[in-house]
């Protein structure tokens, strides 16, 4: 019994291709994540969200994965067009939340920048709590 | 930070290189437009929206957004295949992405109304507008400058 729960679970984790916590805790992240400052012309380290990685693959949704100045994960982030959102025929499935527990979540409107061209909203999945939100003020 | 980058448009199979600060009789100081964002990236804008500027007078946008890239391009078929909104005769120009502390300069040539846009933030209303007037220059640049009507410059 114990052997076949074992196996379940070695199987279950070669059969996910999503990362665990402990593998985007530090940047950089394993897997296809790619620095943004990288990608697109923008600063490394954006005032309120961090150092952005993200899988080019994943555009414009994302997961983005935020880090603070030591590289340590601060939040998980959605970028969502609002015409997409306002688009019966569009949605957003499985997206990948690799970040671990979440402390809290923000969602608020943004104008755009390079990377994801339109207006659209950010939806932060906070790892931290709110008071730490400040790593990644400046 | 003083010209890491420069800019220089092709006009007509002409590379003007170095001439934005002569070729037009620079006249005074250059006239500056910010490129400016709240905080959460919510509202982004230039500062002035609007502008008006002598002949010969240079026009300087600095990004002072300091999470986002902005660009100052002009509305015309070049840039993206926008509907021209410079005069007939002026050249078109794009700034390409400025990162923040970064510069762009132009001296427009033919007198008129310019529109320009910023290509990440156009959908969100981020767009200017120059007044270029009467050049009492107008002869004397025309007799230099008549195949070249149009310099661009980039300061970073
Ligand atoms: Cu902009």
């Amino acid at each position: 019994m114990r052997f076949s729960l074992a196996a379940l679970a070695l199987a279950g984790m070669f059969a996910s291709p999503a990362l665990a916590a402990d593998q985007v805790a530090k940047a950089p992240p394993d897997g296809d994540y790619r620095k943004v400052s990288e990608l697109v012309k923008l600063p490394d380290f954006l005032p309120g969200l961090g150092q952005l990685f993200v899988d080019p693959a994943t555009l414009p949704a994302g997961p983005f994965l935020a880090y603070d100045h030591d590289g340590s994960l601060v939040s998980t982030i959605y970028m969502l067009p609002v015409a997409d959102l306002t688009d019966k025929d569009k949605s957003f499935d499985d997206l990948a939340a690799p970040g671990g527990a979440v402390d809290h979540v923000d969602v608020y409107f943004n104008a755009g920048h390079p990377g994801v061209e339109m207006p659209h909203a950010h939806v932060v999945l906070w790892h931290v709590r709110a008071a730490d939100e400040a790593r990644v003020a400046q | 930070m003083i010209a890491t980058r420069r800019t220089v448009l092709r006009i007509g199979g002409v590379i003007l290189a170095g001439l934005a600060g002569t070729a037009s009789g620079s006249t005074g100081e250059a006239a500056e437009i910010a490129m400016r964002g709240n905080e959460d990236g919510s509202d982004v804008w230039y500062d002035p929206v609007g502008l008006h500027v002598r002949p010969g007078q240079t026009i300087r946008w600095t990004n002072h957004d300091a999470g986002n890239a902005h660009t100052a391009t002009a509305y015309h078929p070049h840039n993206a295949g926008h509907p021209t909104r410079i005069p007939q005769d002026a050249a078109p120009w794009n700034s390409d992405y400025l990162l923040p502390g970064e510069s762009f300069a132009v001296t427009l040539l033919v007198e008129g109304v310019y529109d320009y846009f910023c290509i990440p933030h156009e959908l969100a209303g981020m767009v200017g507008r120059i007044l270029r007037g009467g050049s009492v220059r107008r002869s004397q640049t025309a007799q230099r400058d008549h195949r070249e009507r149009f310099v661009a410059r980039c300061i970073s």
